[in-house]
């Protein structure tokens, strides 16, 4: 009787490991894997950990990494590297700032240094010192990087944001260069799409290029979402609405209508397929180019951003290095971080990238890197131009809400579909009104 | 007599003592550590939720306790009333759907047809692939350059022009619809299927004998003894509809022009990215209340039949 119970009621005893076996090795495993921690943290000097994106360029995380070996060796502190994609940072870094526990750098986006600012740790002296030596910081730096007077992440560098245009197409409407002025591209624009070549420039939930387009576009002919003191929404002006009709009769003259649906990497498929003529973008789309569509990277070059009645602006994502105030390596942190930006590590890493990213030090103005390529050399000049969503006033919380909120591109996006001017802003500094009510 | 007076009286000794019995102790302890991983995986999580929706909350910033201050705030949110009429259409609409496809594709597996097995195993692919990855396939059959489905339907004419499947408030909108259908349909299918196998076959019998038709049969016996699976099916697919994700986050983030903007994706935007956690768990929360009420009278309902 019991024999058969057994049988019936456990058909897998005497196959593969009986539970006895199991518990005990999973017992003896977690308690290996412990022990093995524990050595590691006990032993030796510091262990830092740096969480940072997934860089579009391979070759510029892999060179990180082999600097980070080239540092242990040489100061003998550890570092370990968590590269994530980019659109999963703020979700670790919110739960890094929630717990008290996590890596001890972290790469912070544009607005973070503002976001997180009281759980990150004071890096003035970095900052001040690698100002002294290489030349000063420009403008922007300071403003993605202080709150008040307090640095709270090294600037990193940006990402420049450049138009990314078809000479051979431009040539054959006419222009042997980019056009200067915002009238002039919509000019070129419309006789580009006449020849079956449009423009495009997304107007859907692509956080990056959005974005990138649409806030130098409205600072371009004057709008700003709010005045100086980042709390008075001004959005509902003569300047914005100007650059609402601009907007629209470029999309209806030039662009293609694909580009309400685009994400961020939509831009760079219809570019490298020749479905559009000229696009906003980092260097990406070129140096894609070098392997999906080598006949394509004779034809492509990068412009600045035209210049409109208020200057010429522009966005690009920026990037810095925070170190968070709960780390027990500050101290060692920070001192990695300056040994990272220093000329002799970081020219190798912005050298790799080809374009991919500009520093933030006027040193790094006259980097070999922008003489490798003619068609970067445009690129070299962004940093000056960059400003960020909430200009005129700094990054800050409402600023980064109303941008992941679309509030701006939306309000383009309106107009474009066809809602009048003075109904579409109006929408958007409802929208703003109640954003930075909250603050 | 005597003897039942005394079991009785025993009954309520019993009664006092059967929570401190040796066995009983023994019990606790075998239930203890599901009663600890509850406690630990759900009920902490969600209480503490509930506590930060509570508070004005900011990331890495203490907050302070505001009652129902953010609920009061979304309602007056344009940007929030937006999302909350989204998800409505998209539960609604979904759950329609798939209950009226899956009651179909249960009553059609239900026949006999050679490979019935392997077909209803391959039925179950769409939800057991993980939702990430299929999604990222609609993702590029519905990209606006290179879109499959519009090539394939325009070179066969049934389109004039391309849709613009993500592009468009109302087209973004129906991409989202049919990938999520097209993802739960096999719940519902195998779910149905599974009740329509467990009506005995002798009531249909009984009903042809009386005279009655395919139609009549259906109405009275297979929908009426499919209730219970219904409500069962209908309710869990409700709340994993309003608590959607990864479809919306994926295919169109929310756009254009927030014509998809659900819950999770709003949740996500303003507690994670804009560091507002305090409203982002507020938003999450919202539905909490009328959810409860629906599952507390379902699983009554159920309970009674």
């Amino acid at each position: 009787m019991e024999r058969r119970v057994k049988k019936s009621g456990y058909p897998h005893e005497g196959r593969g490991i009986s539970r006895r076996k199991f518990i005990a090795m999973t017992a003896g495993a977690t308690a290996a894997l412990s022990f093995g921690t524990f050595l590691r943290s006990g032993l030796g000097a510091a262990n830092l950990k740096m969480l940072s994106w997934s860089n579009t360029l391979k070759a510029m995380d892999d060179l990180l990494r082999e600097l980070g070996k080239e540092y242990t060796k040489a100061k003998g502190v550890g570092l370990s590297f968590e590269f994530i994609h980019m659109n999963d940072l703020p979700a670790k870094t919110a739960a890094a700032v929630e717990s008290g526990a996590g890596p001890d750098i972290v790469n912070l986006w544009s607005d973070g240094p503002h976001l997180y600012a009281k759980a990150l740790a004071d890096v003035g002296d970095v900052c001040e010192g690698l100002g002294k030596e290489l030349k000063g910081w420009t403008d922007i730096a300071k403003d993605i990087a202080t709150v008040g007077k307090t640095w709270r992440a090294v600037p990193w560098g940006i990402i420049p944001i450049a138009l990314t245009y078809r000479e051979d197409w431009l040539k054959e409407v006419g222009y042997s260069t980019f056009p200067n002025t915002w009238d002039e591209l919509l000019a070129a624009s419309k006789k580009l799409k006449d020849k079956g070549h449009p423009v495009g420039f997304a107007l859907g939930r692509a956080i990056g290029d959005a974005n990138q387009f649409h806030y130098p576009l409205l600072w371009a002919f004057g709008g700003a979402e709010c005045k100086k003191d980042g709390k008075t929404v001004a959005i509902n002006s003569p300047e914005t609405a100007k650059a609402v009709d601009y907007r629209r009769k470029l999309h209806q003259d030039g662009e293609t209508d694909d580009v309400y649906a685009w994400d961020d990497a939509a831009n760079n498929r219809a570019f490298l397929a020749s479905a559009v003529s000229i696009t906003v973008n980092a260097a990406s789309i070129y140096w894609a180019a070098k392997t999906s569509a080598p006949q394509l990277r004779g034809v492509t070059n990068h412009a600045l951003f035209p210049v409109g009645p208020a200057g010429r602006f522009g966005y690009s994502t920026a990037l810095s290095l925070g170190v968070f105030r709960f780390s027990k390596n500050q101290k060692e942190a920070k001192a990695f971080i300056r040994w990272l930006m220093e000329p002799k590590q970081y020219s190798a890493w912005i050298g790799i990238g080809e374009g991919m990213m500009a520093g933030l030090l006027n040193y790094y103005e006259d980097d070999p890197v922008w003489k490798k390529d003619p068609k970067l050399e445009t690129v070299r000049e962004i940093p000056k131009y960059v400003r960020m969503p909430g200009y005129p006033a700094p990054p800050s919380r409402p600023a980064a809400e109303a941008m992941v909120k679309y509030v701006i591109v939306n309000m383009f996006a309106r107009a474009c579909k066809g809602m009048s001017t003075a109904e579409t802003i109006k929408i958007a500094e409802s929208e703003l009104k109640e954003i930075y009510g909250k603050a | 007599m005597a003897s039942i007076a005394r079991t009785e009286q025993l009954g309520v000794g019993r009664w006092a003592t059967r929570f401190t019995r040796p066995d009983a102790l023994t019990g606790y302890g075998l239930i203890s550590p599901a009663v600890f991983l509850m406690l630990v995986l759900l009920a902490y999580p969600f209480m503490l939720a509930v506590y930060i929706s509570l508070s004005d909350r900011i990331l890495g910033e203490p907050g302070k306790f505001i009652l129902f201050g953010n609920f009061l705030k979304l309602f007056q949110d344009t940007f929030f009333r937006q999302t909350v009429w989204n998800s409505f259409i998209y539960t609604i609409t979904t759950v329609s759907l798939k209950l009226t496809l899956g009651l179909i594709l249960a009553l059609l597996l239900n026949q006999d047809f050679s490979h019935r097995n392997l077909v209803r195993g391959a039925l179950l692919l769409p939800w057991i692939v993980p939702t990430s990855l299929s999604v990222l396939t609609w993702l590029w059959m519905f990209d606006s350059l290179f879109s499959v489905i519009n090539y394939i339907f325009m070179g066969l004419g049934i389109f004039s022009k391309k849709i613009p499947w993500l592009g468009d408030p109302f087209w973004a909108m129906v991409s989202v619809i049919i990938v999520n259908t097209w993802r739960g349909l096999p719940f519902f299918a195998v779910s149905i299927l599974a009740g329509l196998m467990a009506i005995p076959r002798e009531l249909y019998e009984a009903a042809e004998t009386d005279g009655a038709g395919e139609l009549r049969q259906f109405w009275h016996i297979t929908l009426p003894l499919l209730q219970p699976v219904i409500a069962v099916v209908v309710l869990f697919s409700t709340i994993w509809t309003f608590a959607d994700f990864q479809i919306v986050y994926i295919l169109t983030h929310g756009g254009p022009l927030n014509a998809t903007q659900i819950f999770a994706t709003m949740a996500y935007d303003v507690a994670l990215v804009a560091g507002r956690i305090g409203e982002g768990a507020a938003i999450s929360l919202f539905l909490f209340p009328a959810l409860l009420v629906v599952i507390i009278l379902m699983l009554r309902y159920l309970r009674r039949d």
